[in-house]
């Protein structure tokens, strides 16, 4: 079976860094990028099936680079990651085509059920 | 309240809440550097690792701690965008759960206990969130400042003779001295709380034997 091909996108380095060794460690081979631009460039080269994607960043905002994902390939799967009291980002983003958001900080085992619905999700 | 005060509110509240979602940041980068040393400890082979028991306790020690600090934090983030909108439609049961997360440490000095007890069905008004968490914070002080040590507050919104109440009561094993209306009476936060109360279009009233401050609220104002 191959393994699932995930970015994660967040501004903050150091937990992306260790949220992709712990999704490694369950066979999972991941992408990480700090930035929208920096995400859209992976996406552009080496397309994953899914982003799982911080909303709020500097410079492209989480929303501004889901927008142009789906502009490349709507096949992609994107979960937003939201903080409390920004739910309202989570549902604008489903409206723009994410698969579905979770509350920062993450549940790993939520996140890999719902990294798995969302490979699902694709057909 | 006036525009300007309306904008510094604004301020704090925006800078609060801004300052929540770095805190947690912090704390999802703490629950994944220690869920990574608990996935590399599950895939470490028995024996091999030394005091894994205590790495282990260790471990859920700090999840628990980390999801005490997102709760602290979501109820901060919460209350800092109090003065957002306002009138605001408001459920008292989450007004006072959010109380007491936010004055638990005020209380925990004097060994009190803040507690709540909702109301079913949930009693929701139209009200100014920041005048009401005053007012909810203004009587804790009050009973804070009049009692000794020990016991329990308790938060009981309810319906009095359809009218929107919110009971701060206090219950302790130790009778409280008689004088203990007059002391409530004379205290600072006691006027404080009357004003709060009548730009929230309501009254306060104070029953000596259980004791309990009762705030009477109007289903709806216009601020």
């Amino acid at each position: 079976m191959d393994r699932m091909k995930i970015l994660l996108v967040d501004d903050e380095h150091e937990f992306v860094t260790t949220l992709a060794e712990r999704l490694e460690l369950r066979n999972m081979n991941v992408s990480i990028a700090t930035d929208g631009e920096a995400a859209l460039g992976v996406v552009e080269n080496d397309p994953p099936q899914v982003v799982v994607l911080d909303v709020m960043m500097p410079g492209l905002s989480g929303l501004e680079v889901l927008e142009k994902i789906k502009g490349m390939d709507s096949k992609i799967q994107v979960i937003l990651l939201t903080g409390h009291g920004a739910t309202k980002d989570g549902i604008r983003g489903m409206q723009l085509g994410a698969f579905d958001y979770l509350i920062k900080p993450i549940d790993i085992d939520e996140l890999i059920e719902k990294l798995n619905e969302a490979v699902k999700n694709m057909g | 309240m006036n525009h300007l005060k309306r904008k510094e509110l604004a301020f704090f509240g925006k800078i609060t809440a801004g300052i929540t979602h770095e805190i947690k940041n912090v704390l999802a980068i703490i629950q994944e550097s220690s869920g990574l040393m608990e996935d590399i400890l599950d895939i470490t082979e028995n024996g091999t690792f030394p005091h894994k028991d205590k790495f282990i306790k260790s471990l859920n020690r700090i999840h628990g701690q980390i999801q005490r600090g997102i709760d602290i934090s979501s109820r901060l983030n919460r209350f800092a965008h109090s003065p957002d909108h306002s009138p605001a439609s408001l459920d008292l049961n989450e007004i006072t759960e959010q109380m007491i997360l936010l004055a638990s440490r005020f209380t925990r000095l004097k060994n009190v206990v803040l507690e709540s007890s909702p109301s079913d069905p949930p009693l929701i008004i139209k009200s100014d969130p920041v005048s009401l968490e005053m007012a909810l914070f203004e009587s804790i002080e009050i009973l804070l400042s009049v009692i000794g040590s020990g016991g329990r507050i308790t938060l009981s919104p309810r319906k009095i003779q359809d009218k929107f109440v919110l009971g701060i009561g206090y219950e302790n094993t130790v009778l409280l001295e008689e004088d203990f209306l007059s002391k409530i009476s004379s205290t600072e936060h006691w006027a404080s709380l009357q004003e709060i109360m009548a730009s929230l279009g309501g009254t306060v009233k104070v029953f000596g034997l259980a004791p309990e401050i009762l705030l009477y609220l109007p289903e709806s104002i216009n601020v």
